[in-house]
């Protein structure tokens, strides 16, 4: 079976994001895309997924723009999935996850659908829709939060959802669509040979306007303003030779200014 | 003009070596550095992740990287830690004689067997008596029948007590001189062969070096790269391949400094302000970063060089020589940006300048560099 595992190239986690010129979103000039987060421990399921099954391949598939989009796709060629897909599509059309899920079911129709898995949410946007829009597009199940997961000996999968006080664990056929919880496993690192190899790899692309009803134009959200939050203020370092002398100040600043102590 | 920007296929080699670098090798270096603990279990990650022979082709199991892409893994490698780099990039010095100089057959008998699971080699040219002077080596090769017995000590050596293959140079007429000098390689089980304890370094603490003894140490002829009296040369043009990606470790240590540095003056205050506002320190930071930009530009302009099929030898010791001095520059002027705390072993920078005094001597001291480029550059005008 193949595992479709979706993901999206995201600034790197030191990025310093700075509005663009028209404030109405985060300036791309100079920031380096790359895959990371959920997206990582997703790629690093889908492999688990295909070291425990014979027979099992991974196809990594991504929207959006030149190179950035590319490049995650090659990185996970690196790391070890067997195919990669691209929609060609302006960085505008990430900014609508609804819109971004329309046009990744249209694409996963054109062949039976299997096990499609993804972070449960991107790290920049982290809106979390996708992997559940997809699922209720495509009319299979959908589950966010997911870890775990697991192949069936029934031929479908099994999983846990961790919850506030409790866990729950679920079996399904497949088709299903899955959003996983990230940091319950240790993504790999790419090879450098399989980093070289992975350049030399076709990717299949598809046009966003070529996928049947998908337009770029389609998105029915815009975003108008794009803000950093402002600077906290406030921080104070408390002195003090010996850590009771500390305490004794730091309970003082409680009771007195800050007033969440009686 | 030529482009300086990477390819696609660059800038993935350079995320794997800084992912690998800040992650694996960062949180051991300070330890490493205080103990001198010679961390295996890193050099292991490093050989499963492809960084280890990076010189080695493909086709020998070896990561088959131009001279410029390894510069560009090294000084990743390096802004973490110089030491572990070191030890990492021994391989390539200790396999390269192989490389230049090993028949087919040689190649497929040592380097496919050694690249196949992690182990270390170590090149052993310097001798107690000398270093720079190579040609006045005195371990002798003795010709019996089919072998040569191997006599003699060598030091300074890195990874020797770990590794389990040596190029050693010999010779086998002191009274020739350079025209004695005869290479070998030797599997480390071969009896006679001593590796010393561990020196304790300035720097590089993370790095392992000793000396390492050969006594009556039988060698077959098989073993011999190339033919009596040409391991001199064999040496030189060895480093001539190495040296570059010396310059790129010395860079790595230089922008290390300079990340320290630019990152503590705009934290640090003093006269109600951040001490980056100062222009004494801004004129620091001018003067690191005119040092390491050029520094790099010079390592890939000779590793380009040589790649593109030049014997690079002035490129080369440009690169290593200003590189190095641009390390210890750098690290001295991020010390006196830190001030006393710069003095602190518990602040990262002091280490940079331990570890940038090493890269003005290994791999041919800047002197030697300096004797070297000033005979290229008059053989250019006679």
């Amino acid at each position: 079976m193949e595992v479709v595992v979706l993901i999206k190239p995201v600034p790197e986690a030191e990025t310093r994001l700075r509005p663009s010129a028209d404030g109405r979103r985060w300036d791309e000039e100079g920031v380096k895309f790359v895959l990371a987060g959920y997206d990582e421990s997703a790629v690093e399921q889908a492999l688990l997924l295909k070291e425990s099954a014979p027979g099992t391949t991974v196809r990594a598939l991504s929207l959006g723009p030149a190179p950035r989009t590319e490049e995650v796709l090659r990185s996970a060629l690196a790391l070890g999935c067997d195919r990669a897909s691209w929609i060609e599509a302006p960085a505008e059309a990430l900014g609508d996850p609804v819109g971004v899920a329309r046009a990744l079911a249209a694409f996963l129709r054109r062949e039976p659908i299997g096990l499609v898995i993804a972070g449960k949410q991107s790290l920049d946007e982290e809106s979390g829709v996708v992997p559940l829009a997809l699922a209720a597009m495509l009319g299979v199940p959908g589950f966010g939060g997911v870890t775990n997961l697991r192949w069936s000996t029934a031929g479908g999968v099994t999983f846990d959802r961790v919850l506030a006080d409790s866990v729950e664990s679920w079996e399904s056929s497949v088709p299903i669509v899955i959003g996983l919880q990230q940091a319950w496993n240790d993504p790999r690192t790419a090879k450098l040979p399989n980093i070289l190899k992975s350049r030399r790899l076709p990717i299949e692309r598809v046009a966003i306007g070529d996928l049947a009803g998908e337009h770029p134009s389609d998105a029915r959200i815009e975003r108008f303003r794009f803000q950093l939050p402002s600077p906290r203020t406030g921080a104070k370092i408390i002195d003090g030779q010996t850590p009771d002398e500390v305490a004794e100040k730091l309970v003082r600043l409680l009771r007195d200014e800050a007033h969440v102590l009686p | 003009m030529p482009d300086f920007s990477l390819s696609p296929e660059q800038v993935s080699l350079v995320d794997l070596a800084r992912k690998f670098a800040r992650t694996v090798m960062a949180p051991q270096a300070a330890e490493c550095d205080r103990t001198g603990r010679f961390p295996e279990e890193i050099y292991r990650k490093a050989f499963d992740a492809g960084l280890v022979n990076l010189n080695v082709p493909q086709e020998y199991g070896g990561s088959g990287l131009s001279l410029l892409d390894q510069c560009l893994i090294v000084e990743e490698l390096a802004y973490a830690c110089a030491g572990m780099t070191t030890s990492i990039i021994a391989n390539c010095l200790a396999l390269e004689p192989i490389l230049l100089g090993g028949t087919v057959e040689q190649r497929e008998r040592f380097l496919k067997p050694f690249c196949a699971k992690y182990q270390l080699a170590s090149f052993c040219l310097t001798e107690p008596t000398g270093g720079s002077d190579a040609g006045a080596l005195r371990t002798r090769a003795t010709r019996d029948g089919s072998d040569y017995l191997l006599d003699g000590e060598k030091c300074f050596i890195t990874n020797a007590p770990h590794a389990s293959l040596y190029t050693v140079f010999a010779t086998v007429d002191p009274s020739q001189r350079h025209r004695g000098i005869t290479a070998f390689v030797v599997p480390r089980s071969t009896p006679g062969i001593t590796p010393g304890p561990d020196e304790e370094k300035m720097g590089h603490r993370a790095s392992s070096t000793s000396t390492i003894r050969f006594e009556q140490v039988r060698v077959p002829a098989e073993n011999r790269l190339g033919a009596e009296g040409e391991g001199f040369a064999l040496a030189m043009r060895t480093l001539d391949q190495t040296r570059t990606p010396i310059g790129a470790l010395a860079t790595g240590i230089a922008q290390a400094a300079l990340d320290h540095a630019a990152r503590y003056a705009l934290q640090r205050r003093s006269f109600g302000r951040p001490i980056a506002e100062h222009q004494a320190i801004q004129i620091k930071l001018a003067n690191m970063v005119q040092r390491v930009r050029a520094a790099r530009l010079l390592t890939w302009q000779a590793a380009a060089a040589i790649d593109a099929g030049a014997r690079g030898t002035l490129e080369s010791s440009i690169a290593k020589c200003f590189a190095s001095d641009t390390a210890m520059e750098v690290a001295d002027e991020a010390i006196q940006t830190f001030g006393g705390y710069g003095y602190m072993k518990s602040y990262p920078v002091e280490k940079l300048l331990r570890d940038a005094k090493l890269t003005q001597i290994y791999e041919g001291a800047n002197e030697i560099q300096r004797l070297v480029i000033a005979r290229e550059l008059l053989a250019t005008y006679a």
